[in-house]
């Protein structure tokens, strides 16, 4: 019984595509809180020409690129293991 | 089998091997139900409860991002503090192997988010559209006036304790009582809204429409946990040995005698099985520990007289006939690897200095020679006090036979919570460098809080020797 059954089920396409944007969600919320913790968003629109933004739109739009992507990178991946 | 049964098992069958099917999950009532209902209630009044929470007239609990600050209570943590975070993530995952092996998927059954709220949404669909049996008719049912009515208020109610939900999250990030007023007086900024939509969008989605799907498909734990398991781990699980062969039969039958297991094949624990898989088939990754099918199983083995417990929480060797051990190599490994992490981050806590010294060379110039012939070098130092009170502070240097600091201005004050740029110019004696570049050391000390002191390393640099 230790064998634990597992039943080969055929995901669907939205299925897979939910699988990839959930597990790219954590990722992209780790390196969310990894990078900004390191770097002030303020000190880093200083360095850059970049439109007004408060620290909490630095943080959204930070969390989206990185969302951005790991969804990209995983959607690459599965791309070329389905080819 | 009756037809009722046999409709229920092809109920069950399609939704293992064909496209996904709603799983309507019966209610259950007994004492591991009774545990997750204490577990739902407890982890979301702490949820929902926290944000409302003062402390030194600030909220007690705000993971303040727009002004890089965490309070937790007593504690502001800052993000030089980050250390603590990572602490906190790795005894959690150190926790999550300890309790797995030891009594397998009692994450998933009572603590999981997803577990939890998706409860409460069950309990919401099941006060507004009635009990498993009314609700699979009403979803047969042609569309009319009274269904859309039904359904329009269960999705509203969802919605509103999504939104609900979102707002408190938000409000873990942003003051509640500020966040409140704007959201009364539609004056959210666009981040704010954008948090509280995404939030409760995700809980309406996850706990509303994915349910299982989330555990069978999309998490990561459900996935690697079994990894955790040995042979002593607590599973649920089905005596197969008393229950087979399995059939109805009469209330007072002596089934034994008729060659029957103590299975009288009702389906109930199929029924309430949020999963819907049938434990009856042995040990599967789709159950996630949650144990309503013990319940209802011990109620149903009441009704018929019979000993409780044909499905329980036991181990494999138990069921092999084998003692179970509970301290084994495992267990001990991951309670000591636990316990160092608990201990080095309650230490570490402890002894944090809630001032932070930074010190910056002059980049420009490396050193320069003064009027009366010393060797000069300009630091910038970048004091950070991460106390919350005002501090006064006296600076010294030392490292070099007569270094002399000179500072521009007299008291060094560093208000709460903020953070001082302090320009100071180190003096020596050429005669008294004994390198090129020397080790100087800068110490800071609080007036009024000996404790409050740090030291740092600096370099000075004279003439090529």
């Amino acid at each position: 019984m230790t064998e634990i059954e597992n039943k080969k089920r055929s995901l669907s396409g939205i299925q897979k595509t939910i699988i990839i944007l959930w597990l790219s969600f954590v990722m992209a919320g780790i390196a969310t809180g990894v990078f900004f913790s390191a770097i002030d968003p303020d000190a880093l629109s200083a360095c850059v020409t970049f439109p007004e933004v408060s620290r909490m739109g630095a943080y959204t739009i930070g969390f989206l690129l990185f969302w951005l992507l790991t969804a990209a990178s995983s959607f690459i991946t599965k791309y070329f293991l389905n080819s | 089998m009756s037809k009722v049964d046999r409709q229920l098992d092809d109920d069950v069958a399609k939704s293992l091997y064909a496209k996904h099917q709603k799983i309507y999950p019966r209610e259950v009532h007994g004492k591991f139900a009774r545990l997750r209902v204490l577990a739902v209630v407890v982890l979301l009044g702490l949820f929902y409860g926290l944000p409302w929470l003062q402390w030194d007239g600030r909220q007690a609990v705000l993971f303040d991002l727009p002004a890089r600050k965490f309070y937790i209570f007593g504690i502001t943590l800052w993000p030089q503090d980050f250390i603590f975070l990572a602490f906190l993530l790795i005894m959690a995952a150190l926790a999550l192997f300890f309790f797995t092996t030891l009594a397998g998927r009692l994450w998933c059954g009572y603590a999981c988010p997803q577990t939890v709220w998706t409860e409460v949404f069950l309990w919401i669909e099941h006060a507004i559209e009635g009990d498993r049996q009314q609700q699979m008719k009403l979803d047969k049912s042609p569309m009319s006036a009274n269904k859309f009515r039904i359904k329009l208020t269960k999705h509203a109610a969802w919605i509103l304790f999504a939104a609900f939900t979102g707002f408190t999250f938000v409000a873990y990030f942003t003051p509640l009582r500020d966040l409140a007023h704007r959201l009364f007086t539609f004056d959210l900024s666009a981040w704010e809204a954008f948090w509280i939509f995404f939030y409760g969008f995700a809980t309406y989605g996850n706990a509303g429409w994915m349910r299982e799907q989330v555990c069978l498909h999309m998490c990561p734990y459900a996935r690697f946990q079994s990894a955790m398991f040995d042979k002593d781990t607590l599973i649920v699980a089905y005596d197969e040995k008393r229950g087979e062969p399995r059939g109805p039969r009469k209330r007072n039958l002596d089934y034994e005698a008729e060659g029957l297991g103590a299975c009288i094949n009702c389906t109930m624990c199929v029924q309430v099985c949020p999963t819907g898989i049938d434990i009856r088939d042995g040990l599967q990754y789709e159950c996630i520990g949650c144990s309503a099918c013990i319940d209802v199983c011990d109620d149903v083995m009441d009704k018929m007289g019979y000993e409780k417990g044909l499905i329980k929480y036991t181990t494999q060797n138990t069921v092999e006939g084998n003692p179970t051990k509970v301290l084994r190599p495992r267990i001990v490994i991951y309670a000591l690897i636990l316990l160092t992490f608990a201990s080095a981050f309650i230490y570490t806590l402890a002894v944090r200095v809630p001032l932070q010294l930074d010190v910056m060379r002059d980049r420009n110039t490396l050193f320069r020679e003064t009027n009366e012939g010393q060797i000069e070098n300009v630091y910038t130092l970048k004091l950070v006090n991460m106390d919350e009170n005002d501090h006064e502070f006296n600076l010294s240097a030392e490292g070099i036979e007569g270094l002399e600091m000179k500072l521009e201005q007299e008291k060094i004050l560093v208000k709460g919570g903020k953070v001082l740029d302090l320009p100071v110019r180190l003096r020596a004696d050429e005669a008294d460098l004994k390198e090129r570049s020397s080790t100087v050391y800068f110490q800071l000390n609080a007036v009024d809080d000996e404790k409050l002191n740090v030291k740092e390393e600096a370099r000075f640099i004279g003439p090529r020797k």
